[in-house]
Order: C-alpha cells, then structure tokens, then sequence
C-alpha cells in the first residue's frame, strides 16, 4: 500500500515538472532573435561551428576559425575573380626580371598590440611556413629559392622564371615574428589572442559565437564602417533568413522566393561563376583515352539545360576552353568559334563517336561487337545540384543510346577515387583562382598526373601533352600581358581540341548580403572582389561596404 | 546451491569481458574499413565552396596524413590507449582532445536524451496500464490508434514539422543550439532557463516518438496478465480496483517494459543523432555525425567505444538483475 503512493506521488511530481517547464518556456519570448543586426554591427554568416566553435586562431591549421582572414592580412589581396590585386601589407611591387620581384612594405603599421610591423615580419612569416611543408598552403616554397629584406624591401628570389609566382606569394598571410618566434610547434598552437594588422581584432569568444572588434589602429580605419561583425557557430539557412543575417554564403533553394523574398528592399544575392565543374574522362583509360569519344560525348551534351537544371538557372553552361566567363572576357581567343562554347549536335556526336568505333543500331550505340556502350558516372553523395546537372546528362546520353550509371560515393570515397584515377567519368572542378596560370596549370600540367594508384593533387584526368607543358613553361616566363595572351591563345586551342575534360556549368559562389544595415557589397555591377566569406576576399569587402 | 550462483556470476562476467574485448576490436576495425582518409574528408568539405588549389590540398594531405605505422602496431597503440582512456587529439577539430570534445558534448545529450526517456517511460508505462484496464473504452481506442501513430513518424521528420510550424512560422521556439548564441555555459538561474528553453522542442520530438512503444508495450503485456488466475483471485478476493491495477496486473506487466527501458538507457550516450542534427543540438549524436562525415577517426573510435560500454554494462546489469529477480534463469 505505501509503495504505491510514493510511486503515484513521484509520477504526479513529474508530470506537473514537465508541464511547468513546457508553460514556463512558452511564456518567455525566444531571446534569438533580438540578435538582429543591432547598432553598427553585421551578422555574419560564413564560419560554422562543428557543433560548437574551437578557440583557434592559427592561421596556418586547416581547423582554423574563419575570423582570421579579417584579423590577418597579406601583402596583396587578389581578386579570384579575374586575377587583379589589391595592395594591402605592401604598398606596391616591381618584377625586376620574371625571376625576381621586389615588394614595397607599407609604412605606419602596426600589430594591433601597438608592436610596430615591417619586412622583417614578412621575412619571417616566409621562413616560418619553409619548416614545414603542412604549412605552406600556397606552396609559395614550390617558386621561391631565396628572399631578403633590405630597408621596407622585400625581394624575391624564384627558383625560375615564374611571374604567377608574384600573385602567389603575395597571398601570404603575415604574423607577427616577436610572438610567433617563441611558438614551439607552429601547426599545433592555437593562438587564442590572435595579434595581427587587419582591420579586426577578436572580441568576445564563445561556444557558439564570437564577434570581432574593430582595429582602431588600422592603417586605413577610416575605410572600416562596421564596429563589430558576429559569427554564430549555426548559420542554418532557416536562420539565415529569420535571424536577419547581413552577409552569408550559401547556396538556397529558389533564392528569389526564400531569401529575396523575406526581405524585397534589402536582400540581394550575387553568385558570380567560380571554377568549372566538368566531366573528367579517366585518360588511362579506353575509351577515354581516344579524343573522338571524349568529343562524342562533349557534342552530346546540352550545357546550359544541364546548368539550368542543376544551380536553378543561376550559372550557365561552361566553354570548352578552360576559361571562366565573364571574368576570363578579356583572355578569349577570337578565332574559336562562339567563345569556345560547344551546341549540342546528335550528328556531329555519332560522327565522333562512330571514329571511336561505336555505331547507332537500333536506338543503342554499340561497339564492334554489338555491345551497347555503357559508362559510369562518379558524384559525391549529397553534392545535390551536381546531381541534377548529372540526372540531366544522363537523360541526354541515354537518348543518344549510352546506358549511364551513376555512383556516388560518399565526400570522402570521392576524393580518394579522384585523387587516384578510381574512375571512368566523374564530376569535379578546376580553376577559380583568379590567374590563368594557375588554372590551367591545375588543369593540364603533366607533372600532376602521377599513375593511377597515387594520390593526385591536380590534373586528375592525367593529362600529358608535352606541347601543354611547353607552353605552360612560356606563361611562366612571360611578364607582359601581350604575350600571355598569345600562350593562353594556344592553351585554349588545346583544351578546345583535346578535350581533356568536358566543361559543364561553372559552378557558383553563392554570396547573400542584405543592404539594410551596410551598402556597397560586391556585385555584378561592381565586382570589386569576389563573394567567398572564407578567403581574403573578406578585407576588401570591410574596406569597401558604407553604413547604410 | 551457493556454488550455481558463483558461477552463473562470475560466467556472466566472463562473458561480458569478451564481449567488451571484441566490442572494442571491431571498434577499431570499423573506421578504418570506410573509404577515404581524414584528408580526403577535409579537401571534400572545401571544395563544396569551389576548386581546391593542388596546394591546399597538398598542404591539409600533411597535416591530417593518415595514422602512422602498420595496422598491428596501431591496434597494439590503441588497446594501450583505451586502458588509459586517452583518445588523443581530434582531426576535425584539431588540435583539441577527443576527451574534452566528448566530455563538452555528454552533458546536453544526458540530460536531454536522457530524461526525456525517463519521463517517456514513465508516461508511456501509466497510460499503457490505464489503458488495458480500460481495454475496450474510448480511452482504450484513442490511445492505442495515437500511439502507433506516433511511433509510426520518423523522429526527424516529426523534428523538421516541430522546427518549421513552432520556430520559424510561429517564431515560439529558438531554431537551433542548446543555448543563446551570447550565453556562456554556467549554472546561473538565467542560463539554465535559456537553455531549457531551446531543449523544447528536441525534447518533445524525442518524447513523442518514444512514447508509443512503452505505451503499445504495457498495454499488451498488461492485457495478458490481466488475464491471469493470480488476478482473477484478487478481484474475486474484493480488493480494491486500483490496488488490483497497480499492484497486481502492472507490477507484474512492467518487467518486459522496464528490459528495454534499462537497454534503451544504455543507448542514451549515444544520444539522437537525426534530432540532434535536426536542431543542431550539440550533444554525442551531432558530434558523432560530424566525426563520421569527417573521417575523425579517434573521435568517432572514442563516440563508439563509450556506446558500446554503456550498452553492455546495461545489459550486464539486466543480466544481473534478471539472476537475481528470477531464478529460473540462473540453471
């Protein structure tokens, strides 16, 4: 008898514990949303916590907060758009001959501990990251033999000719030699105090948000207009629209309707094309290897309907030149027909095919056995405009009487089959890092195509043209754009001709800002740099954005 | 007599010492089985923003390589590191410490996970004893069609409705995380109501896809002995109603439900992955998913190594119990 009610006692206590906590949260007004972009602050949505944020500010850790690329900066920031720097920590730089360049470092910088900033810094920001090879991300090692600094000059020394190297080291981002001379291991540290020159310094730091103050000592503080920027570790899409976020990127689903339309006056998007995601035949391969099916199926493929269907419409289909356009317009050779953009043409298509030795019979394109051509098609799982882009081809190909199978492996398998040559077709993308050079070079250059097995880092179609690697050679060397253009000309004809990959769409950089607290964000009409929030790209958008 | 029960005991706990051994054997295995490398992992989440430079890639391939040494050696390491509870330093989060990473995240999924269950239990076993006792009554009929209802929705959709209807259209409810984006985590009055607050709406997902089956389980169990001579014998005997409910027919129904109840709490630290990925809550479930998607494998060996514990030691203790609250079983 007396267990019982203490049995029904302890039931009823909790039952009415539940019920006053669920009355009790109804009541108070949910506290998220008073975060709305108060005073002169911007919301930002561009560094995602896992769940929560990790206190590291080590710019060289591949698990480094984002906020660093507004805290550090390097000597030039360079537009990924269309190659074109911007001095930062150097006031200017001269290429003495393409083996040597000499940068000019700003006078009246300071750390933002008050510690006064100078080429020293700079040369041993460059010795720091020599140590160790997982440091160098822009591999400026790969093109330097040897720098010096000599009064507020740096001078470079390149191992070659090599004037893309110059973009290259100036990407750099600087840290301070009397803080980070101390450091025993440089990869490790987290830097919870990050001291740099930028326009921001850390502010508060929390689990799931911290915020950035501005530099009062910048060198050029007048051009900073927002106080503080706050990034929450959740940058969910829900939240990006309800929580009133001023600058986020992410790629939304009908973005007129979704982030547009909760705000019509403000809300903008501009998604500028980034790179070009392409068929990538294995060239190891047959029939890969043969250049009249690679042509087959480039002629085979209706671009901008597989671009419509996979970025709703936002990106279109890609040349077959290798370039980005608009943002490569100025680089176009004039005698390839149409900017290099190929039409899809069923007959031109089997012709091709047919050169390869497959034959329409029936409504199935077979080999000289009779047997029906079949390919298979590699895609990241949960890549979903990929996917679209590459249901639509399939749709394509199959009318042309190839049976297309798909595998999607997850992100990481991906990677691994990428890198190793672990595929017949598969979907990536190249280019988008502003510079010709360094695209097409990631594209075609054979020192890349390491045997299928190993571990590529480029060049995962394992192209080899020797007169590729000639001419990539020259565009090193080269100092004027007037000969540049001529090789990159050639290197258009090439990829245009050989079909080492077959360009599909460009894929986007999907860039969301609202104007109801800052104007003068990048857009089409004034692309001053481009909408990533992860790269430095940041500083000019700080430098460039008024109060509204 | 004595010595059956020595060894039934200590079989027991033979038993379950090779279990943990192979439980943590596999635990190894697993991770390692799955395609693609820590590196791998990192230049796919990258190249979602666009093309990875051959650089970066190069770079992040030197940080996060793959484990050194062969695969016994790494076996041999790790036995010794689980004996020391030392997990080493995450790849996702580098270079935080497994342990921490884990210690930061168990606290949000035990209690939310954990007393949830418990009040799900609790509901569940009331309702489901009423309801046989009503068997046949409106009662009866609602909550058994509610009930298989409910356990029938998939938690994570039945999340998204809660999200989208009570967060973002109505606004009631903050969309994400456990707490404020501004708060810091302390035991003041302010913060513990902030972050009960933002554990409604993942708790009452989890309370309403769990409820079913507690319910569904008594009721049936509760109907079979309701049926038994002992019960007849006492409402023939003129014992009050509720005291032949509860202290004859559900005492005795409530062992079946309370088995699972015990294993279902060994699975708590586990916590809800869909749910807590839903909400973005971050507790074992949404760090296990993000050391998976990431191939962090020390974070994910150390996640599973202490869900396969706490569900043997669960069932350990059942064991345990079931030899002492039932005999038969100890022949």
């Amino acid at each position: 008898m007396r267990r019982k009610t203490v049995a029904v006692r302890i039931l009823a206590t909790l039952v009415a514990g539940a019920t006053l906590l669920g009355l009790g949260a109804c009541g108070s007004k949910s506290g998220e949303t008073q975060q709305a972009a108060a005073g002169n602050q911007i919301l930002f949505g561009g560094d995602s916590g896992s769940p929560t944020f990790t206190r590291n500010f080590n710019p060289f850790s591949t698990s480094k907060r984002i906020g660093i690329n507004f805290i550090y900066e390097p000597l030039e920031v360079v537009n990924s758009l269309d190659g074109t720097s911007t001095p930062f920590l150097a006031s200017g730089h001269k290429i003495v001959d393409p083996k040597t360049v000499e940068f000019q470092i700003r006078d009246g910088v300071k750390w933002s501990d008050g510690k006064p900033f100078s080429a020293q810094d700079v040369v041993f920001t460059f010795n720091l990251v020599k140590k160790d090879a997982a440091m160098d991300s822009l591999g400026v090692w790969q093109h330097i033999s040897s720098l010096e600094a000599s009064g507020s000059k740096v001078t470079f020394h390149f191992k070659d000719n090599d004037v893309p190297a110059v973009s290259i080291v100036s990407q750099q981002n600087i840290v301070p030699e009397h803080i980070w001379k101390d450091v025993k291991d440089p990869l490790k540290w987290t830097n919870e105090n990050p001291v740099g020159t930028g326009p921001y310094k850390l502010g508060t730091f929390k689990p799931n948000q911290y915020t950035l103050a501005k530099n009062k000592d910048y060198w050029q503080a007048e051009k900073v207009a927002a106080d503080t920027i706050v990034l929450p570790a959740s940058n969910k899409q829900l939240d990006l629209v309800n929580k009133k976020y001023d600058w986020a990127y992410s790629f939304i689903n009908n973005v007129d309707k979704t982030w547009v339309g909760a705000d019509k006056q403000h809300n903008h998007y501009w998604f500028p094309p980034g790179g070009t995601v392409s068929l990538y035949p294995n060239l190891t391969k047959a029939p890969f290897s043969d250049v009249n099916f690679r042509k087959g199926l480039s002629y085979a493929l209706d671009r901008d309907k597989i671009a419509k269907d996979a970025e709703e419409g936002y990106v279109d289909g890609a040349t077959q030149t290798g370039l980005i356009l608009p943002n490569h317009d100025k680089w176009v050779n004039d005698s390839i027909p149409n900017k290099g953009k190929v039409s899809q043409d069923d007959a031109q298509s089997l012709e091709y095919f047919a050169k390869a030795g497959y034959k329409k019979q029936g409504d199935q394109l077979v080999d000289s056995n009779g047997k029906q051509l079949e390919v298979n098609i590699t895609v990241p799982s949960g890549y979903t405009d990929w996917l679209r882009g590459v249901q639509t081809m399939q749709g394509q190909l199959t009318k042309l009487g190839i049976a297309v199978k798909l595998t999607q492996p997850q992100p990481a398998a991906y990677t691994q089959a990428q890198n190793n040559g672990d595929y017949d077709l598969l979907i990536s993308s190249f280019g988008g890092t502003g510079s010709v050079f360094q695209d097409y070079n990631g594209l075609l250059n054979s020192e890349f195509a390491v045997p299928v097995g190993q571990s590529a880092n480029a060049n995962f179609e394992r192209y080899k043209n020797p007169k590729a690697d000639e001419l990539l050679a020259q565009l090193k060397q080269a100092a004027d754009e007037k000969s540049q253009k001529a090789i990159v000309d050639q290197l258009q004809q090439i990829v245009y001709d050989d079909v080492p990959v077959i360009g599909l769409f460009y894929g986007g950089l999907w860039g969301l800002f609202s104007t109801r607290n800052y104007t003068g964000w990048p857009s089409e009409d004034d692309p001053y740099t481009a909408p990533s929030t992860w790269t430095q790209s940041v500083l000019m958008v700080v430098t460039h954005i008024k109060k509204a | 007599m004595k010595g059956r029960h020595v060894r039934y005991f200590f079989g027991k706990i033979g038993l379950f010492f090779v279990t943990l051994w192979a439980a943590i054997t596999v635990n190894f295995i697993l991770p390692r089985m799955m395609p693609g490398s820590p590196a791998d992992a990192a230049i796919a989440k990258l190249s979602q923003n666009g093309p990875v430079t051959p650089e970066v890639r190069a770079s992040i391939e030197a940080q996060l390589g793959m484990p050194q040494g062969n695969l016994f050696s790494q076996y041999w390491q790790y036995l010794g590191d689980v004996v020391h509870l030392n997990f080493g330093v995450s790849y996702s989060n580098f270079p935080q410490n497994v342990s921490d990473l884990v210690g930061a995240a168990l606290p949000w999924t035990l209690t939310l996970v954990g007393l949830v269950t418990i009040i799900s239990f609790i509901i569940g076993t009331a309702l489901g004893a009423l309801m046989a006792w009503r068997r046949g009554t409106a009662v009866d009929v609602t909550g058994t069609i509610s009930s298989s209802f409910l356990s029938a929705f998939p938690s994570f959709w039945l999340a998204l409705m809660l999200l989208f209807f009570l967060g973002y259209k109505a606004g009631i409810f903050p969309t994400s995380g456990a707490y404020s984006s501004t708060a810091i985590p302390n035991f003041s009055m302010d913060f513990i109501s902030d972050a009960v607050e933002h554990s409604i709406l993942p708790a009452l997902t989890i309370l309403l896809t769990s409820l079913g089956s507690y319910v569904m389980g008594m009721r049936n169990t509760m109907i079979n002995t309701l049926g038994d001579d002992y019960v007849t014998f006492a409402e023939a005997n003129g014992l009050r109603q509720r005291t032949v409910m509860l202290k004859y027919a559900a005492r005795n129904a409530l062992l079946p439900n309370l088995t699972s109840f015990g294993l279902v709490l060994g699975g708590v630290v586990g916590g809800s992955l869909l749910v807590e990925q839903v909400f973005n809550y971050p507790g074992v479930g949404l760090l296990l998913y993000q050391a998976v998607t990431n191939q962090d494998y020390p974070l994910m060996q150390a996640i599973f190594l202490m869900i396969t514990i706490s569900v043997l030691v669960a069932n350990f203790i059942v064991d345990i119990l079931y030899g002492v609250l039932d005999p038969r079983t100890r022949r």
